[in-house]
């Protein structure tokens, strides 16, 4: 077989090649503490970041429609934009990451970066991933090393009770994922995804049994009410460039895992779901906002309402039409710069004042105008304010569902979001109205300000024009239903 | 011994398991409870793929019995490094972190 860069497994092998590369490389430079060995060890960091760079561009040269062993690992629209969506917010995570100063980081930041593209390899085989074993192996790759990643900085306290509240609710999860997989293989007779519409259309009750099982072991992925107090646990305890990527990613991959398996190709056998779907939504969402609300760690805080930006993405899944898919695919898009901007902010701010609690942000403004500007966009972003990309990603979600006539659940969730800016104003307040107890502006390392750059250019370019990625989106999710 | 058998055995297993998880308060007691509800998946694949007389679900228990392992060593880990740090692994005592 030659090897061409656009072929379907491109992505996966340079990927894993650049996995191992980190891991020798960090191997080699052993584990002395003289200064050089340490610096050298930042080299990892660099390492990673330049080559996940580089295999973002492979997944913008991919053939679209490839399919391999049997049709068990697919290449196509939803899969190359997942993909794209996975390892860009990987590189972003990574850029952050270089800037800790923790000495785990230091010591082990081969190990680190090998651990992250391992799980990010996981992604990348899940997204195309048309095979149930292929899809449970998968999801294990992703999820074995994020708890290993949530507990790394393991001198800390707290860091070990996090990732094994994070491991104890995903392998239990993970066991209800693999018993409704055993279901649906015992309905089907076969573990090719392809077989469930036609089991689900035709009512068996073991395949009903398992995809209800199924269900609800993704709802623990994607921290869905009520399986999701492991959220922000495992957001405190770990490293906040990390954490931007851990609130987006995974969330990204359990919703693609959802449309594979609920959604493409079904077509109307497909409305069991809506009620189920529906009333996960709606709940999420109140719990998420409302949870959100006492918080005063501001890492906790924006734990609670990642879970009710889960809960608008499921009315967008419960709509379970093509604008539905779409728009969940250009919410993530819009979460996946808010989110990963707002953490960055978090991690200067938390650096200068070493705190994550709200009150630090006071008189931040006056501080860092511009620094407390971005945060402003990002808090916009996420509460949905027209003119930032959040505004778009919330109102679209809000159409495909009145389109399928869910009236009910878009008002709940419009009101919601009333509350939802409420805790998002609370920090712009202190940020804006409340007096500085100190007057030196907060210093931004040079990456982490690069990050949050992207991040204004992401929101603020989606905000304004929004055309080209909800044509990108509708173009996938029309795909699925063809 | 029919089908159904096999699949009320794993399901009691399952459940038993799952009872372990929601109230040993030791973290080694709910490791085992989650050996258990996995070990209830086996049972399942390999008595669906004898019956239906298809392979993938052979092919299935054998990966999960490799991704069961993988579980099982990470989790060890995490509960002697919080040993280490915290001299307990009873459930009750891992209150660092709420709200």
């Amino acid at each position: 077989m030659n090897f061409n860069l656009a072929m379907p497994l491109a992505v996966e092998l340079s990927l894993a090649a650049l996995a191992v590369l980190v891991l020798v490389t960090g191997l080699i430079e052993g584990t002395s503490r003289s200064s050089s060995a340490v610096n050298a060890r930042r080299g990892a960091g660099w390492l990673t970041f330049i080559g996940l760079v580089g295999i973002l561009g492979l997944t913008f040269l991919a053939d679209e429609g490839a399919s391999l062993f049997g049709g068990s690992f697919v290449q196509d629209g939803l899969a190359l934009f997942a993909k794209k969506l996975f390892v860009g917010s990987a590189a972003l995570s990574v850029l952050g990451t270089l800037t800790l100063r923790q000495s785990a980081f230091s010591r082990r930041g081969a190990e680190y970066h090998f651990a992250l593209l391992m799980a990010l390899l996981g992604m990348l085989v899940l997204a195309s991933a048309r095979d149930l074993i292929l899809l449970f192996v998968a999801f294990e790759l992703m999820s074995i090393p994020l708890y290993l990643l949530t507990g790394f900085m393991k001198r800390d306290a707290v860091a070990p009770e996090a990732a094994l509240k994070f491991f104890l609710v995903g392998t239990v999860s993970a066991a209800v994922i693999a018993y409704g997989m055993s279901f649906v293989y015992g309905a089907t007779g076969t573990t090719s995804i392809d077989a469930i519409p036609q089991a689900v259309a035709s009512g068996q009750p073991i395949a009903m049994l398992g995809m209800a099982l199924l269900l609800a072991g993704l709802g623990f992925k994607i921290a869905a009410f009520p399986f999701h107090m492991w959220a922000p646990d495992a957001y405190e305890a770990a490293s906040t460039p990390f954490v931007g990527w851990l609130s987006v990613a995974p969330k990204a991959a359990g919703f693609v895992a959802i449309i594979r398996l609920y959604i493409e190709g079904a077509g109307v056998a497909s409305h069991v779901w809506m009620p189920v779907l529906a009333t996960l939504a709606g709940m999420t969402i109140i719990t998420g906002n409302l949870l959100a609300i006492p918080q005063t760690n501001i890492k906790r805080l924006l734990a609670y309402s990642g879970v009710a930006h889960i809960g608008y993405m499921l009315i967008g899944i419960a709509a379970l039409s093509s604008d539905g898919v779409a728009m969940v695919l250009f919410y993530l898009v819009a979460y996946l710069f808010g989110n990963m901007g707002v953490f960055m902010i978090v991690e200067v701010v938390s650096r200068s004042a070493k705190s994550d609690d709200i009150d630090a942000y006071r008189g931040l403004a006056q501080r860092s105008p511009l620094l407390a500007l971005a945060m402003l966009v990002f808090l916009l972003s996420l509460g949905g304010i027209p003119f930032v990309a959040g505004f778009w990603a919330k109102l679209y979600v809000f159409w495909a569902a009145i389109e399928q006539g869910m009236y009910g659940l878009v008002f709940l969730g419009a009101v919601l979001t009333v509350v939802a800016l409420y805790y998002y104003l609370l920090v712009a307040r202190q940020m804006y109205i409340e007096k500085p107890e100190r007057a030196d502006p907060v210093p931004v390392p040079g990456p982490l300000g690069a990050v949050i750059f992207v991040c204004v250019l992401g929101v603020v370019g989606m905000g304004i024009y929004p055309a080209p990625w909800v044509a990108a989106a509708m173009r996938v999710a029309a795909s699925l239903f063809s | 011994m029919g089908l159904a058998h096999y699949l009320t055995l794993a399901a009691t297993l399952f459940c038993i398991g799952l009872f372990g998880v929601v109230t040993r308060r030791n973290t080694i007691g709910i490791l085992l409870g989650i050996e258990l509800m996995m070990n209830a998946v086996n049972i399942n694949l390999v008595a669906f793929a004898r019956f239906s007389g298809s392979v993938p679900g052979m092919v299935f228990t054998v990966f999960t019995i490799c991704v069961t392992v993988a579980e099982a060593a990470l989790g060890l880990a995490i509960v002697i490094l919080l040993f280490r740090v915290r001299r307990t692994v009873s459930a009750d005592h891992l209150d660092l972190l709420k709200g």
